[in-house]
């Protein structure tokens, strides 16, 4: 199969799904609430909002790709910090394209 | 996985910062600034904030406005997680960040680690990133990452579900698409594999 010719189909190869934003969590409504009231020391900061990225990602995303890297022992080890200090760091590495940056 | 954090159930407060590095945005993605908006994200006491706005007065009055330095802004990651009961701190494409930020960027993150050790930290990459992963954390856990076929199969059905142009699919165009691409993409992610494999 020739794939040029039909290179829309291929497009980044990425896999997401659909964004869900959660808001009851209290520290996330705390921490935009001091960010929205203190716009000059935000800048200050940083120039840089990741949260604009974040949701474009979230409108491209592809629901349930993914999940089964929720389920994995390595994730639920570092999300409980069960693990302690020693599996403070997870790392998820693949080659360009494989749906790292849509994790969901 | 910001959202599969957030989502999660449950009575316990924890802070998540997320940021995503761009080969693109090198000129500001210093890793200053790359700390200053994990911090932004994780500012949720008072105190914290107070710190924050003595030390913002204190740096307009110098040479007109003294930008932050990484050391600096270091010391305030460190103030500003103290308090939290977990905090998250979750970066995207490593490999994105220049060689010499990426360095700063892992050796910030140890030592808030070192000081923080309930602070949990994510990072993706491409495979050569791992090294330097290692480097500085020698007990990180490394997970490879790859879709699966039925997940590619998946996505393609969809995509073709929400084809504009739908006159210009043949039937069998279709079908070499949800057969070949699959099977293509499965043998481009050999060696990386849905299955974790080592810790």
């Amino acid at each position: 199969m020739d794939f040029t010719a039909y290179p829309h189909a291929l497009n980044s190869g990425n896999f997401n799904c659909n964004n869900v934003t959660n808001s009851h969590n209290n520290i996330i409504n705390l921490n935009k609430f001091i960010a929205d009231e203190n716009p000059e020391i935000m800048r200050w900061l940083s120039p840089l909002d990741p949260r604009r990225k974040h949701q474009d990602l979230g409108n491209e995303r592809f629901d349930g790709v993914g999940n089964w890297f929720l389920e994995t022992r390595e994730f639920r080890e570092w999300k409980s910090g069960e693990g302690g200090a020693d599996k403070a760091v997870l790392f998820c590495y693949g080659n360009p394209g494989v749906g790292k940056t849509f994790l969901r | 996985m910001i959202d599969a954090l957030c989502d999660e159930p449950g009575e316990q407060d924890f802070a998540v910062a997320a940021f995503y590095c761009d080969f693109r945005d090198h000129q500001e993605q210093t890793t200053a600034n790359i700390m200053g908006a994990i911090l932004k994200q994780l500012v949720a006491r008072q105190e914290v904030l107070g710190h924050m706005q003595t030390a913002f007065q204190k740096a307009k009055k110098e040479l007109g406005g003294r930008c932050l330095r990484l050391p600096d802004m270091v010391e305030m990651l460190k103030r500003a997680i103290a308090p939290l009961p977990q905090a998250f701190i979750c970066i995207d494409a490593l490999d994105e960040c220049l060689p010499k930020n990426l360095l700063e960027l892992l050796g910030s993150l140890k030592d808030i680690l070192q000081e923080a050790p309930r602070t949990r930290i994510f990072f993706t990459g491409r495979p050569h990133v791992e090294a330097e992963i290692i480097r500085y954390f020698t007990t990180g856990v490394i997970v490879p990452i790859g879709p699966s076929r039925h997940e590619i199969k998946r996505y393609l059905e969809k995509k073709l579900e929400m084809d504009t142009v739908r006159d210009a699919m043949s039937y069998t165009l279709r079908e070499d698409i949800l057969r070949i691409i699959p099977e293509r993409i499965s043998e481009m992610c050999v060696g990386t594999s849905t299955v974790p494999t080592h810790a």
